[in-house]
């Protein structure tokens, strides 16, 4: 069993070894995937900041219809000269002005709000934003983004007010060499719309956040949009961010370990403020061993070398069967003939030589075994049920059960007359370098076998007619003492009984003959037959 | 002039310190026009008072610090930034709207009486005045006229906490002592308010964006003209004679004569637009070097 064992302890290592590459791998692989979601929450981020710059330009140029606009131009001059109210006329022309200059917009390109300032920085006039209709002293001035933009600058901004706005503003002039006469300025609101749209065309997730909460928020197809809401609960941690705080860009954080993120700081008024934009992916990474199944795709699965695979699993499987078969299958198998053949009688007793390990050893003990029960000159066997080998028997006589002979465990209780050959011991194998048991016959000659088995075919014949006569007797005495009827219950039919069970156990049992006993069962009496074995 | 109760206001119709209630504010400047209705600190206007007129310049030397700080790259306050070649290179400075931001005081020999509240509107990323002189213990009532809430707060100023103000909504402070306040707000970065207490504060003006102003003097005397500029005094101070009859100051008051180095003019992007702007000549048609020989010192008109 050696070859067996070594082969259970290599495979146990190597499943060991196999567990621990497994798990080696799947933190190089987590590893791996975090470095990776790194780099790319730092592209998406830069990728989104360029966005937001390159829109921002782009959102510029849609300012110039407005201003070249020459009715704007004069209609905002108008409105800087009166140090008062802003005139009526002036407002209304430069209303009138931009919604033109607004209808020549790409739709993709306009603004959710335009406004139309003076060189006091007051609003003459605006589109889209609601919230000021009505107030007449409302004004942009003291923003830098509106006083650059009157100083002759084209810049952006992004203003937090009562919600985030990306802002650009250029000067509107009237003449070449002269100030401005005013400034337009347009403002796009961060809200979902914007998210998606910039999420559509980066391909990155990314949610905007001003005052601690999630303002607006996009995904890509396949990202769950819902998932940004975590990065709310992280903004306090994140404000304490190195990085953030210094460089407007943190570092990767993973929430929770489903989510990572890189906050960077929106530029403008709202890098001050702390607002900013969430980039987010999913993290690439394996829980368990097992997981590498979940993981993997059909192509994953195609390139993985399965025959390799199998025919290691085969080969280390016929190792293992092979193994067993030499040292386990196989000797036992030559024990079993062996045992047979013993059985048989084919051998007094079994050959350690030729077995080994473990089964050298019991074909060893076995044989010290036959030779401690022959020392003792046999052992009673245990008496079998007459019943269980032949199965009903007639009631004359009745035969319930049988027994070897010398089974003392079996034998009938002591109300029975046992017959004189019941408690016949089993003959005494040959004990090894040991003289003969005593009452051991000695191997007889053939001439004297043919004259004793003649005498004893004679007085065999005899001997078992007057035992069965005896036996009758003793049937019917107990049959009388059990109360039962024997007035019918001739000799002759007992014979016929007898005679019928004892050919079917003989024949059964490869016997030599048959010793019936008698006993009482259930109140009744039985008899109980017994075969005997030529030793 | 006419005696009116009320509140000082600051609006657009008005480049100065005007003294009438809220709902006469816009007929008042409607009928007198902003410039008239004038700038005379003190309760009561009597009828006789004088007027000191005069014309601030040089101005545009100097550089509003909240827009200069603005156009350091470092700040990160944009992406992009970039010059309109056609704007002359002296507009491209970024002098203040100094009808919001130049504060021309006149200073009695005595200490003067708090005036009424004076109303602050805060909006637009500013306030209005930017720049204010009151004497101490005047009330300063902060009237929110953005659609959104502002969060103001005096900066080491422990009467004066951030707190949310709403749409149209009063905030009051009381300045407490002589000295320089300086009030911010925590929802908009670039709003940044001066607030100079000084006791003998007798009037204040505001001067138009050609940079004339005229101060409403009640009692006759001698006055000190200054003008303040982001919370400290700007430009020479010049001592006014006032009897019954207006003043008319012959010499302009020169803010600066060169740009202000110290606002962060160093930081200024456009090194070639610097250098073209201090050759440039001020908005009265003087040379920089022309004002600081007219202006040098403390002068005296009468």
């Amino acid at each position: 069993m050696l070859l067996t064992r070594f082969w259970m302890v290599l495979l146990s290592l190597l499943y060991g070894a196999a567990v621990f590459v497994l798990f080696l791998a799947m933190s190089m692989y987590n590893r791996a995937g975090t470095r990776t979601m790194a780099e790319r929450l730092s592209s998406d981020s830069q990728v989104v900041s360029w966005y937001l710059k390159e829109d921002a330009r782009l959102r510029a140029a849609q300012l110039i219809p407005f201003a070249v606009n020459q009715q704007l131009a004069r209609a905002l001059q108008k409105s800087s000269e009166a140090d008062g109210k802003i005139p009526t006329a002036a407002q209304e022309k430069v209303q009138v002005a931009l919604r033109a200059a607004n209808a020549k917009i790409a739709e993709d390109m306009t603004f959710d709000a335009v406004f139309a300032v003076d060189q006091h920085g007051r609003v003459v006039a605006q589109l889209g934003y609601q919230q000021a209709l009505g107030m007449d002293d409302f004004e942009l001035g003291g923003y830098p983004v509106v006083a650059d933009a009157l100083h002759g600058y084209i810049r952006d901004d992004t203003l937090v007010l009562d919600r985030v706005y990306r802002v650009v503003a250029r000067p509107v002039e009237i003449e070449i060499g002269q100030p401005p006469a005013g400034a337009v300025i347009g403002a796009r609101i961060v809200d979902d719309k914007f998210a998606r749209e910039l999420s559509t065309r980066t391909n990155a997730a990314i949610g905007f956040f001003a005052r601690g909460a999630r303002v607006a928020s996009g995904a890509p197809e396949g990202f769950d949009k819902s998932q940004l809401d975590q990065i709310v609960g992280d903004l306090e941690e994140m404000s304490k961010d190195e990085a953030f705080r210094e460089k407007g860009r943190s570092n990767m954080r993973v929430i929770d370990g489903l989510l990572g993120v890189q906050y960077s700081r929106l530029p403008g008024e709202a890098w001050a403020l702390g607002a900013g934009y969430a980039v987010a992916r999913l993290p690439d990474q394996v829980t368990s061993p097992v997981g590498f199944f979940q993981k993997s795709d059909d192509k994953d699965k195609k390139q993985a070398n399965w025959i390799v695979a199998a025919l290691m699993a085969l080969g280390a499987t016929a190792l293992g069967l092979l193994f067993s078969y030499f040292e386990h299958t196989r000797p036992l198998h030559y024990l079993r003939r062996e045992a047979i053949r013993l059985a048989k009688g084919e051998l007094d007793q079994l050959h350690p030589s030729k077995f080994r390990g473990i089964f050298r050893k019991i074909a060893s003990e076995l044989n010290d075994g036959i030779d401690q029960v022959a020392a003792k000159g046999g052992v009673p066997r245990k008496a079998a049920d007459l019943k269980q080998v032949l199965g009903d028997i007639p009631d004359q006589p009745q035969m319930s059960a049988f027994a070897f002979a010398g089974d003392a465990a079996a034998a009938p209780p002591s109300s029975v007359v046992s017959s004189p050959q019941a408690s016949r011991p089993l003959p005494s194998a040959p004990q090894r370098g040991a003289p003969p048991a005593p009452g051991r016959r000695a191997p007889p000659s053939p001439k004297r076998d043919a004259e004793e088995a003649a005498a004893a075919a004679s007085s065999g014949a005899n001997a078992k007619a007057a035992q069965w006569r005896q036996v009758y007797e003793e049937f019917v005495t107990t049959k009388q003492q059990c109360g039962e009827d024997t007035e019918n219950f001739t000799y002759e039919k007992f014979e016929v009984t007898l005679k019928k069970n004892e050919a079917a156990i003989v024949q059964r049992h490869a016997a030599s003959g048959v010793n019936f006993s008698v006993y009482v069962k259930d109140g009744k009496a039985a008899l109980k037959a017994s075969p005997v074995r030529d030793t | 002039m006419r005696k009116l109760v009320g509140r000082y206001v600051f609006g657009p119709s008005s480049n100065g310190l005007s003294l009438a209630s809220r709902a006469s504010r816009r007929r008042m400047s409607w009928l007198t026009g902003a410039f008239l209705i004038g700038a005379s600190l003190s309760q009561t206007l009597p009828v006789e008072a004088a007027k000191i007129r005069g014309k601030v310049v040089g101005f545009k030397f100097l550089r509003n610090p909240v827009w200069v700080e603005a156009q350091d790259p470092s700040r990160h306050l944009f992406s992009f930034r970039e010059a309109v070649p056609t704007v002359p290179s002296d507009v491209r400075q970024l002098y203040p709207h100094i009808p919001k931001e130049i504060c021309v005081v006149a200073l009695a020999a005595t200490a003067q009486k708090a005036p009424p509240p004076v109303l602050i509107r805060v909006g637009g990323g500013r306030t209005t005045p930017v720049t204010i002189v009151v004497p101490p213990m005047t009330q300063l009532s902060f009237q929110n006229t953005d659609p959104f809430p502002h969060r103001l707060f005096g900066v080491g100023i422990g009467t004066f906490s951030p707190n949310d103000t709403m749409r149209g909504g009063n905030r009051d402070w009381t300045v407490p002592a002589p000295g320089t306040y300086e009030i911010r707000d925590e929802s908009a970065p670039s709003l940044r308010m001066w607030i100079i207490a000084e006791p003998n504060v007798a009037a204040i003006a505001y001067p138009s964006l050609r940079g004339e102003f005229g101060l409403n003097i009640n009692e006759p005397g001698e006055y000190t003209i200054q003008a303040y500029f982001a919370g400290k005094a700007t430009g020479p101070a010049t001592v006014v004679k006032i009897d019954q009859a207006d003043v008319e100051m012959k010499t302009p008051v020169t803010l600066a004569k060169v740009a202000d180095k110290s606002a962060g003019d160093k930081k200024d992007a456009d090194k070639s637009d610097q250098d073209k702007s201090d050759d440039a000549k001020s908005d009265d048609g003087k040379s920089g070097a022309e004002n600081s020989k007219a202006s040098d010192g403390k002068s005296q008109e009468k």
